[in-house]
């Protein structure tokens, strides 16, 4: 098997199986020039061209069962690679109530800050008045929108660089949308009350499974056109019927371009 | 910890998992070779089958893993340089790594210590 194949084969399988895009580069790199290393040791032996070559290949092994022991080792590598039960399916539930704290107190401060200064007795007052009150509702339900998306983003991202694949990825985003769906945060003039509601939240539950469909098109959409780039690539005598293919309306342009000298 | 290094003759009952005891070991062997120079992928494998003897080995390509995650703990840092109409990544230790390997060194010679130890008792 030429280096080539070789390589295109290696880096096909690790974008299957969820590689980031700069490591899948990376690797395909190295492993390319760990293959050329093996095959000038193997020629300095007096082997041919061709026995190099192949011995390179057998001592590499397979590319996709390499791919596959350079994902493993990926996963290895990282604290979520390793522990992505506790990863992704318990830490969303302690990430989203912390997030949303945050943000509410953010939000809530700069509110405040910004109408009434730090005076409390003035803050209890100005619950009262229906505008403040009104702001006080908007900023709860934005930290809740913005906590539970930002969580979800975040998990995403992080099974995403640990290599562990699509699966831990949703897991993750339908832990952070069961979690939203059923804990609910409320507030009255002078009242706040957090807890667990059986009727299920649609807007909170929907954030994280829009953002995981999102994801899941963009990356559907990135090996599409990974495959297309890497797939059938024609020996240079074709190139040219290939890319009449794939431009007709320019190859025609350039066709009429030719009949007619250029005129 | 790394765990990615096999031994020669239990190849085949590791191919998932290697055993314990080989925890932190592979850590150890690339920064110890990365303290006397800077190499690049190929030759840290080579030189780990060569200079233990053929007793460890890293699976061919499957070093760069672990070179990452040291890069991305800041242990060892990389530079794609051309050497003799070659080009390749290069990793050298840097001060952290250098502190890792201190460590790793006395960790592993207090456990082989008390290995040894057990082991003299046993046959004595």
């Amino acid at each position: 098997m030429p280096r080539t194949d070789f390589t295109e084969q290696l880096r096909r399988r690790l974008v299957e199986l969820g590689c980031p895009i700069v490591q899948v580069r990376r690797l395909v790199q190295e492993v390319a020039d760990h293959h050329e290393d093996l095959k000038q040791a193997a020629l300095s032996e007096g082997l041919s061209e061709t026995d190099a070559e192949s011995r390179a290949n057998v001592q590499l092994g397979d590319p996709l069962v390499l791919a596959e022991h350079l994902m493993a080792a990926l996963r290895r590598s990282s604290w979520w690679g390793r522990h992505f039960l506790i990863g992704f399916c318990v830490l969303p539930l302690l990430a989203v109530p912390v997030l949303w704290t945050l943000f509410l107190m953010l939000g809530l401060s700069l509110e405040f800050a910004l109408g009434y200064g730090w005076d409390w007795k003035k803050l209890h007052v100005a619950t009262d008045n229906p505008v403040t009150f009104h702001h006080l509702v908007l900023a709860l339900h934005v930290a809740n929108y913005v906590a539970i998306a930002l969580v979800t983003i975040l998990f995403c991202w992080r099974a995403r660089r640990s290599g562990v694949g699509l699966k831990w990825m949703v897991i993750s985003c339908a832990i952070c949308s069961l979690y939203a769906s059923f804990i609910y945060a409320r507030i009255w003039p002078h009242h706040f009350a957090l807890g667990v509601t059986w009727t299920p939240q649609w807007i909170e539950a929907a954030i994280p499974l829009l953002i995981a469909g999102a994801i899941y098109a963009f990356r559907r959409r990135m090996m599409q056109r990974f495959q297309e780039k890497v797939a059938v690539k024609p020996p240079a005598p074709l190139r040219e019927e290939w890319n009449l293919c794939r431009h007709p309306i320019a190859n025609a342009k350039a066709r009429l371009w030719t009949e007619t000298g250029g005129l | 910890m790394l765990t990615g290094i096999m031994v020669r003759g239990i190849v085949t009952a590791m191919k998932k998992t290697n055993p314990s005891f080989l925890n932190g070991v592979p850590e150890l062997l690339v920064l110890r070779l990365l303290s006397r120079r800077e190499m690049y992928g190929y030759q840290i494998v080579e030189e780990i089958r060569t200079q233990t003897g053929e007793t460890l080995s890293f699976g061919e390509g499957c070093i760069y893993p672990y070179l990452h995650y040291l890069e991305a703990e800041k242990q060892v840092s990389s530079q794609r340089r051309e050497v003799e109409g070659r080009n390749r990544n290069y990793y050298k230790l840097t001060a952290r790594g250098r502190k890792r390997l201190e460590e790793l060194t006395t960790e592993w010679k207090r456990v082989t210590t008390g290995v040894s130890l057990l082991m003299e008792e046993q046959h004595a």
